[in-house]
């Protein structure tokens, strides 16, 4: 049998809807803001990602967050990109945050360092999100990248990303199927809000096995959901969403509408949970959850 | 070919202040095909920097500036000697004695050549940016092989993922294209849109039946091959 480390590959491996949601590290060294963030997702998440520097912004890096969401009793997954890391500071960093008793560990490629505030960093990308994948899984199964025999592996559990919504979609998939082959056992993707997008995604994930969770985040104006066409890549928004945005009297009542229906859809279209990012909304996620109806 | 750019007067001139007398070196390859560095574009640089005041001495014009002779060919020479020797002669090689510099019209790697056989200081007039080609319908430069010492081309469709991919990725596009742009044409810093070279090479191979290619995991680059500042020892590399 299988070992399982963690509380969400216990989650997602009992059948049960998992539930994942997301912390923002702040600016500075606040580490307040990160406590903040975890005592309103705690009680409704089984575990929470920490991002790796989004967009190449400086930020507080990943694993201290993740230490003090443990420390408050919140799981963590830690994101590990590959623009800022080479070979050996991944496999470093990722052997001290299993020390430190991280047990989720979310392999992406990372954004370009163009697209942030310190744009004539130097790109590191000595890696891809395949490639750190089966990484990862060695590390795991107890051998570093250069061979050498590990006593105390790091016991992790492996994740991917996806973008559901991109176009072509087949490179995407064809990716996520070497993830899988490399050792993914748990996939989140990027927001959704069109549920055509999620029907596309489970018909063309259908024959992997690996549990697929899709982000939803929720729509907070019109002016959001516009930059987020206009600059994100693979978002689509439907006319009637937009509507009611245009509509609405109350802004946050209509965002936590529209993500629970988004969470509901997710179920429905048979996925077993549901990645939620709260985007500043940290307050509203047990409402988004109880409004979709899926606990 | 290697793609340049001519560097701007105020700075070719601040590196030239120092010296008296001048000989520009302009050479026939890369850089006279893009209309950088060849004859015509050695004469208007004479003309410029006439205009400005150096005392441009004499003008030559290199065959390939990349290989000029073995450094025995010319042991014994003087530098105005050597000038005369590697480069044909466009205007004033009677008085290449009094050049206390040169001023390169090739890449870097001409310059290198050059210098690498010459006593006096040897100046590049030229930014070198890549090896790549000009594409004339857009007017943009495509960046095409990083010399990354392990090719990769067979399985990526002719289309080199290396330097094409900003993020030199080995295994297959990553979340940030965007309708088939690479995400660093929507950068701060202005660019050219880029198109994203993963969307390419599955075009690609599509169209060729083969994108089984894609699904094969490609390990990671050995550095050991492909570091920059490498040294290739001749006949040591397998
Ligand atoms: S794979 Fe390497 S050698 Fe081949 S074109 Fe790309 S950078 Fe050049
Ligand atoms: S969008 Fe395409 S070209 Fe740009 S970094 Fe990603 S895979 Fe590479």
């Amino acid at each position: 049998m299988k070992e399982v480390y963690s509380n969400f590959m216990r989650s997602l491996l009992s059948g049960k809807f998992t539930i994942s949601g997301e912390v923002d590290p702040p600016r500075d060294a606040n580490r307040a803001a990160v406590e903040e963030q975890v005592r309103h997702l705690k009680e409704h998440v089984v575990a929470a990602n920490v991002t790796d520097n989004p967009i190449g912004d400086v930020i507080m890096n990943t694993l201290a967050p993740c230490v003090i969401m443990q420390e408050l009793g919140l799981e963590a997954i830690y994101q590990a990109t590959c623009r800022d890391r080479n070979r050996i500071a991944l496999q470093s960093d990722i052997i001290g945050a299993a020390a430190l008793g991280i047990k989720n560990v979310l392999a992406l490629t990372g954004d370009h360092p163009k697209m942030g505030n310190h744009p004539q960093a130097k790109p590191v990308f000595d890696l891809d999100s395949v490639l750190l994948t089966r990484v990862l899984r060695r590390l795991r199964e107890g051998e570093n990248m250069a061979g050498e025999k590990l006593e105390h592996p790091p016991r992790i559990h492996i994740g991917v990303g996806l973008s559901p919504g991109v176009e072509p979609l087949e490179p995407e998939i064809i990716k996520l199927e070497k993830k899988v082959e490399a050792g993914a056992e748990f996939a989140q993707t990027q927001c959704i809000y069109d549920e055509k997008v999620l029907e596309r995604l489970s018909e063309e994930t259908a024959h992997l096995d690996i549990p697929i969770l899709p982000g939803i985040a929720p729509l907070r104006s019109v002016g959001m959901a516009k930059f987020m066409l206009a600059n994100v890549p693979g978002i689509s928004i439907p006319e009637e969403l937009m509507k009611k945005l245009e509509n609405s009297s109350n802004l946050t009542e209509t965002a936590i509408d529209i993500a629970a229906e988004l969470i509901a859809a997710v179920k429905d279209y048979g996925f077993p949970g549901v990645h939620l990012m709260p985007v500043g909304m940290d307050a509203h996620v047990g409402e988004m959850i109880a409004r979709s109806g899926v606990r | 070919m290697i793609i340049t750019r001519q560097k701007p007067m105020e700075e070719i001139l601040e590196m030239l202040s120092p010296y008296r007398g001048v000989a520009l070196v302009g050479c026939g390859g890369c850089v006279a095909f893009y209309r950088t560095g060849g004859a015509k574009q050695t004469r208007e640089m004479a003309e410029k920097l006439r205009e400005a005041g150096v005392s441009v001495v004499a003008l030559g014009m290199a065959n390939r500036q990349c290989y000029l002779c073995e450094e025995s060919e010319v042991a014994g020479l003087s530098d105005a000697e050597r000038i005369r020797k590697v480069a044909r002669e466009l205007e004033g090689f009677a008085q290449l004695e009094k050049a206390e510099a040169v001023l390169s019209l090739a890449c870097g790697v001409g310059v290198q050549n050059l210098a690498n056989i010459l006593d006096i200081p040897v100046l590049p007039a030229q930014n070198t940016l890549f090896m790549g080609r000009r594409r004339v319908e857009g007017d943009f430069d495509l960046e095409q092989c990083l010399g990354c010492g392990d090719c990769i081309l067979a399985f990526t469709g002719g289309i080199c993922p290396i330097a094409r991919c900003a993020k030199s990725l080995m295994n297959g596009p990553c979340g940030g294209v965007f309708n088939g742009m690479c995400e660093v044409s929507k950068s701060r810093v202005s660019e050219h849109p880029v198109p994203c070279a993963w969307i390419e090479i599955y075009r690609k191979l599509k169209k060729q039946g083969r994108v089984q290619e894609l699904r094969k995991i490609r390990p990671p680059k050995d550095f050991t091959r492909a570091a920059h500042m490498r040294k290739v020892a001749w006949g040591v590399q397998k």
